[in-house]
């Protein structure tokens, strides 16, 4: 008995040695950043967890469908881009009150998310998973091409939530809708983890995409569940995507790039696990911007990337991921 | 059935795939031909110049096939080797002047293949989602590298502008003195390179390697129990499609004659393998169709205002509407034709064959009758 | 008496998290005998297999097998040795003609790579032929020959089970590791099956058989080995593990009906 005890106890050692590892990693890195550089380091820092912030939001979206259907959404970016759009044209332009703007725009998004799920996704699917993909491609492709017709090739700019006036913190600046995202994002994520893990619903939902049968014991078909986390993923993503837009403007390709960048948050942090959307998205974020501050900027995105494909191969099912059943 | 020795031996031999290769042959050569003769403002695009991208794309799109639609290992990043392909034999040709164009293509292949061989190692550890998620971030590596290693690559301006060279463009390929500098030329070039690689992959599919690579797709678990190396031969077709698609990109340099980064972005490697999926994935011919549906597909919704006329002015400025209907499009194949065109064609023409029997021993009963 | 062990299994162990499948197993096969590992599911039996064939890695112990240590080598490496397996659950590959799953069982006899067969060199087309005539051969052997064109999973369930039995075979395996062949076989289909393994055996292929099936376990073994929770309670004889209090206690006593 103590024989296999001693190897259990080793492969959590391992898991846990990772983790530490990681979180080590990242404390260095930022200390030696705000030893070195000081108050720069520390804005790079701050700019840092906004940045996070935002790629944890969008990166909510694909775990969201993912961890209840197991398909990845490739038109996730193009929900955000068409949030930020659309406030813009209701708000900016067409002077509606922000909150207004806000809820409609969302509304709109999320009908056309629930809408292209009934109409492309659902019908397909017994199909496999890199049919379904390309499927999300395509609609991507078309989302982007519709917003360039509507919205034209300048990016636009869409007024912040609390003025622009940065706040001073700690020696760094800080502009308000930095924590307009920021605590954006907390709640967003708490909502989805009560959702998944608290409620009979989210639990069938997640129980669906392993296992169809049992999800329908808890009344969830795993046709009612692809339809409920398409809406919630549009809707998170558009929010995101108004929420992001006065820092980051919005125009009709930027969903592309927040597309990627979620996606490797939500990998880093373990596909479908909201608390690791948000490491993930975090520790992008800030190492990125570090990055961009220590060498050459346009190197920032390979270091997001490096750092991904290392966590694959180190640890494939993310930081805070669950690692799944080898199908033998 | 007949005698199933004697079938096994002729399906082994893959006896109707080279004569359907020899057909297709034909077909595709005979190309530039009546596109001479139809003048150019009546189909409203220049065919042989868009075959010979659809040539250039299926150099890529064989090999991805091979790897994803065959061995079942998906990569989302292949316009990394593409553009390894372009960029190295661009370089060695722009800053050398005496180096010669075939060994830069070589050069391409080669070096294509290497890097293959070094990040497929490592990556093909991983299945499925990871797999997909991490040659996605090796492309992207890739991209950046191409746009920020200057020196090397020009930065976004590319080669040969970007770099400080004496030459204007890179030079065309040639060939023991023969010079492939106009497209009808290049036409030839480019097909005549997609025909070998064909006859290469029916060979490979036809064969123990290639039911080693469809056990592997099928069952990993059980294709290594049957005595299949399935690590070493994940690896293997990595590399094969690596310097596939890095000798596609070396062509397509030396056609361009510029490249830049934007040929290599991640959406490329998307639309790559949406060639192999809309084509039909494990479809020996999957790939090519895949490649000419989709190359096409933008040059007639473009064309679409001349053919129908009526349409309104204002969707004449296509690069609006056309990417919208390329989209659903793209939605509408998957949703209709999920095993491919390819598949769906083979399925409609054993259909009507069925039928033409069907009718034909119809009317052979009812002469039998009349007699 | 060395070279009377064909393989040999010495302490194995193998730990999931804190679940022990298999506890210090113990056991030689001789060669050209027939023996059977029963036991009630869940006993480790295909964990065994698994852990036979490269599978999966035992926590601790060793396998010989022709006296060569096989912990650690990967599954095609065992089989190039010439141990093969058949699955529980069917595995046939999909997509793939009856002949075709045959040719891969002779993966591991033959070499031609991606450059041979690619350019069809003269040696690859000559070991083409070979495999050809060599998986007829076992197709033959099992009574699938006139079937050899259409697509494997199409097959009613009992072909299916003898064509895994072909493509194991057309390793030509010394010894074969045949994880409960009669599941979803009628009485009539057992019975071919059992006389088929009658004919392996003459021709001197070694055979290690994993079966619910009590009528074929006492036909054809030479010697049984019982497994329950993972340790073996008991060998010897069909008739004496038959009567063997432990095992009717553990096996026998449940499955009576």
């Amino acid at each position: 008995m103590e024989y296999w005890e001693f190897h259990v106890g080793r492969a959590d050692r391992r898991q846990r040695a990772l983790l530490v590892g990681s979180a080590v990693f990242v404390g260095l890195v930022i200390a030696a950043t705000l030893i070195s550089k000081g108050s720069t380091g520390f804005q790079w820092i701050v700019s840092g967890i906004t940045v996070g912030s935002i790629y944890a939001l969008i990166a909510m979206g694909f775990s969201v469908i993912y961890s209840s259907t197991r398909v990845i959404n490739f038109a996730q970016g193009e929900f955000s881009m068409l949030g930020g759009m659309l406030m813009y044209s209701l708000s900016t332009r067409g002077g509606l009150p922000p909150w207004l703007g806000f809820i409609f725009s969302v509304l709109i998004v999320t009908a056309i998310g629930a809408a292209l799920e009934r109409l492309t996704i659902h019908p397909m699917r017994d199909q496999s998973v890199i049919t379904i993909i390309i499927i999300t491609i395509g609609i991507a492709i078309a989302l982007r091409a519709v917003a360039k017709w509507i919205w034209g090739t300048d990016p636009v700019k869409i007024a912040s939530f609390s003025g622009d006036s940065p706040i001073r913190f700690l020696g760094a600046a800080v502009v308000p809708q930095s924590f307009w995202v920021f605590g954006f994002a907390i709640v967003v994520v708490i909502l989805v983890f009560l959702f998944f893990n608290r409620t009979l619903l989210g639990k069938g939902m997640r129980a669906a995409a392993t296992n169809s049968d049992a999800a329908s014991l808890v009344g969830v078909s795993s046709s009612t569940s692809s339809l409920i986390a398409w809406t919630i993923a549009a809707a998170v993503g558009a929010a995101a995507g108004i929420v992001i837009a006065p820092i980051n403007f919005a125009g009709y390709n930027f969903g592309i790039m927040l597309g990627l960048k979620g996606f490797t948050a939500a990998v880093l942090g373990g596909l479908g696990s909201a608390p690791g959307a948000v490491v993930g998205g975090l520790v992008l974020g800030v190492l990125e911007t570090i990055t961009a501050g220590v060498f050459p900027s346009g190197y920032k995105d390979a270091v997001a990337f490096l750092i991904l494909i290392l966590v694959l191969l180190i640890r494939p099912q993310g930081l805070l991921g669950r690692a799944e059943d080898v199908k033998v | 059935m007949s005698d199933p020795m004697k079938a096994g031996k002729t399906a082994l031999g893959g006896g109707k795939e080279y004569r359907t290769l020899l057909i297709f042959a034909v077909a595709v050569f005979i190309v530039p031909a009546w596109a001479t003769f139809i003048p150019g403002d009546v189909l409203h695009m220049d065919i042989v110049n868009i075959m010979v991208f659809a040539g250039i794309y299926s150099c890529v799109v064989i090999g991805l096939n091979l790897l994803v639609g065959y061995a079942g290992q998906i990569s989302l990043g292949h316009a990394a080797f593409f553009g390894v392909g372009a960029y190295t034999t661009a370089i060695l040709c722009t800053r050398f002047s005496w180096f010669p164009t075939w060994l830069g293509v070589l050069a391409g292949v080669l070096l294509a293949g290497a890097i293959g061989w070094l990040v497929g190692v490592p990556v093909l550890r991983l299945k499925g989602h990871y797999l997909a998620m991490a040659t996605l971030g090796l492309g992207e590596i890739a991209f950046i590298l191409f746009t920020q290693l200057k020196w090397l690559t020009g930065g976004t301006i590319g080669v040969p502008q970007g770099l400080n060279v004496s030459v204007a463009e890179i030079p065309s390929l040639s060939v023991f003195g023969f010079r492939f500098d106009t497209d009808i030329k290049f036409f030839f070039l480019a097909w005549g390179i997609v025909v070998l690689l064909m006859l290469l992959n029916i060979n490979i599919i036809k064969s123990r390697v290639g039911r080693g690579l469809r056990a592997l797709h099928s069952s990993e678990v059980a294709a290594d129990a049957m005595g299949v190396d399935t690590a070493r031969y994940k690896t293997r077709v990595f590399v094969l499609s690596a310097m596939f698609a890095g000798l596609g990109g070396a062509l397509f340099a030396h056609f361009q004659r510029y490249i830049n980064p934007e040929s290599f972005v991640f959406s490329v490697s998307i639309l790559f393998i949406t060639m192999v999926v809309v084509g039909g994935m494990g479809n020996l011919w999957g790939g090519i169709v895949g490649v000419i549906v989709l190359t096409f597909l933008p040059s007639v919704i473009q064309a679409l205002p001349q053919w129908i006329p009526g349409i309104p002015e204002s969707l004449t400025n296509f690069s609006n509407y056309s990417l919208v209907l390329y989209g659903i499009l793209l939605i509408l194949f998957m949703m209709f034709m999920p095993q491919g065109i390819a598949a769906g064609l083979s399925r409609g023409l054993a259909f009507t064959q069925k039928r033409g029997r069907r009718l034909r021993d119809r009317f052979e009963a009812r002469k039998y009758e009349g007699h | 008496m060395a070279e009377e062990r064909l393989l040999e299994i010495d302490n194995v162990t193998k730990l999931f998290g804190g679940l022990a499948a298999l506890k210090e197993v113990s056991f030689t096969v001789s060669p050209g005998e027939i023996k059977a590992i029963i036991g009630p599911n869940g006993a480790g039996k295909t964990t065994l297999f698994d852990v036979l064939t490269g599978i999966l890695r035992p926590t601790s112990g060793t396998v010989l097998l022709k006296g060569q240590g096989t912990v650690g080598l990967r599954p095609d490496q065992i089989t190039a040795m010439g141990m093969i397996r058949t699955f529980q659950t069917i595995k046939l590959f999909e997509g793939m003609t009856v002949l075709e799953n045959a040719m891969v069982g002779c993966h591991s006899r033959t070499g031609s790579g991606f450059l041979a067969t690619g350019l069809r060199l003269p040696a690859s087309r000559r070991e083409e032929a070979r495999i050809h005539e060599e998986a007829m051969g076992v197709l033959k052997d099992v009574g699938l020959e006139r079937r050899a064109l259409e697509v494997g999973t199409n097959l009613p369930y009992g072909q299916q089970r003898m064509l895994e039995l072909a493509r194991a075979l057309a390793s030509r395996p010394e010894i074969l590791l045949l994880d409960e062949p009669a599941a979803g076989l009628n009485q009539y289909e057992t019975g071919e099956l059992s006389a088929l393994l009658s004919r392996f055996r003459e021709r001197g292929i070694t055979i290690l058989i994993v079966e619910h099936d009590m009528g074929l376990v006492m036909d054809i073994s030479d010697e049984v080995v019982v497994l329950d929770y993972g340790e073996v309670i008991a060998r010897g004889a069909p008739e004496v593990v038959q009567n063997d209090p432990k095992v009717i206690e553990a096996y026998l006593g449940i499955e009576a009906d």
